[in-house]
């Protein structure tokens, strides 16, 4: 009986221990895990798909509800000699192994896109992963808001061939940042300072 | 001090983790592609080892026999998420390429082993030598492993370019039988050096 009681008390106070030192370590590099994300994942993504700002889209990032849903949505500025120029959303659409994220910047004035970015899949390597491929991605450059499917479906994206369901993925996933966008736009420009 | 020494020196040739026991393989196989790489790992394992082997040290006097295990384990789960997140946090690129192997060192038999044959037995300055000459042994050889294909997979050593300008890299290096044969090769040529040492002699 001793014994028993001895090991559920070694036991729960070394977990116990180990639970207290994990939480501490967990809340003091909470904050600093977070930007490092947004740096390592969604940084070099956004440096592409953003055009002409010199202010640091990751810093000055926002929080925004879309529509009266509760899901919230980060969107990054472009800001150009303190005018926002154009913001960059985030979309997620289903891929072959999981989630694709896709960065997307739209440019505010002419209501187009300026380029899109893969910043997480897990697709498969040398077919699906040419999504992320200049080839693929080029396309929706200064593209329209409209069309924006596959030829396949009546739209004018030409898929990766051999990889048409991450290319679907990938589409799907700008689809949702168009419809964010859309939702969103008169938001962000009473958000941050026009031209005008 | 002599003890001291002899628990730490044997982790560095005579006991060579990965080499001599062969243990803790599975991340001497699959996070070395680069120099950089293996000694990433390689710190993370000194960090976690000789912290876990410094408190299982410790507490080996209360640790009922019958649940030594589940303590260990619980003690390096800890450790190696702290280091997780403590990576996560300053070095995230070095983090993206180690992935999976780091939440991995848990049950990385060279932690548990060194807890299990070493540090539950002896008193807790032998067992941090023990941990810490054990700890470079194993970043000395993953450091070694990658700097090798690295060098013969990329034609770079710790990422600065390290062969002559024509030089076409294996890339079959890189992948996963390139870490094979290397330490295949490893280990070839230190039964070599051991048989040849003991004629000599």
């Amino acid at each position: 009986m001793r014994e028993i009681i001895k090991m559920i008390l070694v036991l729960s106070v070394i977990c116990l221990v180990a639970g207290l030192l994990l939480g501490t370590v967990k809340q003091a590099t909470l904050s600093r895990i977070e930007e490092q994300v947004l740096i390592c994942v969604q940084g070099p993504a956004l440096n592409n798909v953003l055009k002409k700002f010199d202010n640091n889209p990751i810093a000055d990032r926002q929080q925004f509800k879309v529509g009266k849903t509760d899901t919230q949505v980060t969107v990054f500025p472009a800001i150009s000699k303190g005018y926002i120029t154009g913001v960059a959303i985030e979309g997620f659409g289903k891929g072959y192994g999981g989630d694709i994220g896709v960065m997307v910047g739209f440019d505010l004035k002419k209501d187009e896109l300026t380029g899109i970015g893969i910043t997480t899949m897990k697709e498969t390597p040398g077919i699906g992963t040419y999504i992320s491929k200049n080839d693929f991605t080029e396309q929706f450059f200064e593209h329209p808001m409209s069309n924006l499917a596959l030829k396949s479906q009546k739209g004018d994206i030409d898929a990766v061939s051999g990889a048409t369901f991450s290319s679907k993925g990938a589409v799907d996933a700008v689809q949702k940042s168009v419809e964010i966008y859309t939702t969103l736009k008169p938001e962000i420009l009473r958000s941050w300072k026009q031209t005008e | 001090m002599n003890r001291i020494w002899k628990e730490f020196s044997k982790g560095l040739w005579l006991e060579l983790p990965p080499f001599r026991l062969l243990l803790g393989l599975c991340p001497v196989l699959a996070v070395t592609k680069t120099a950089y790489n293996g000694f990433g790992m390689g710190c993370a394992v000194i960090f976690v080892l000789t912290l876990s082997n410094l408190i299982i040290s410790l507490v080996r006097k209360i640790i009922p026999p019958k649940v030594r295990i589940v303590c260990f384990i619980v003690i390096t789960a800890s450790l190696v998420v702290t280091v997780e997140l403590l990576m996560q946090a300053f070095t995230y690129p070095l983090y993206q390429e180690l992935g999976i192997f780091v939440p991995l060192i848990v049950v990385n038999c060279l932690i548990l082993g060194r807890a299990e044959a070493f540090a539950s037995r002896n008193p807790v300055h032998l067992s941090v030598a023990d941990a810490l000459g054990m700890g470079f042994g194993f970043t000395l050889s993953l450091t070694f492993l990658g700097g090798v294909r690295e060098i013969f997979g990329y034609g770079t050593f710790f990422g600065r370019p390290f062969m002559w300008a024509e030089f076409k890299p294996f890339t079959f290096m890189v992948e996963a039988p390139g870490a094979f044969i290397c330490l295949a090769m490893c280990l070839a040529a230190m039964n070599f050096i051991t048989t040849w040492q003991s004629k000599r002699f």
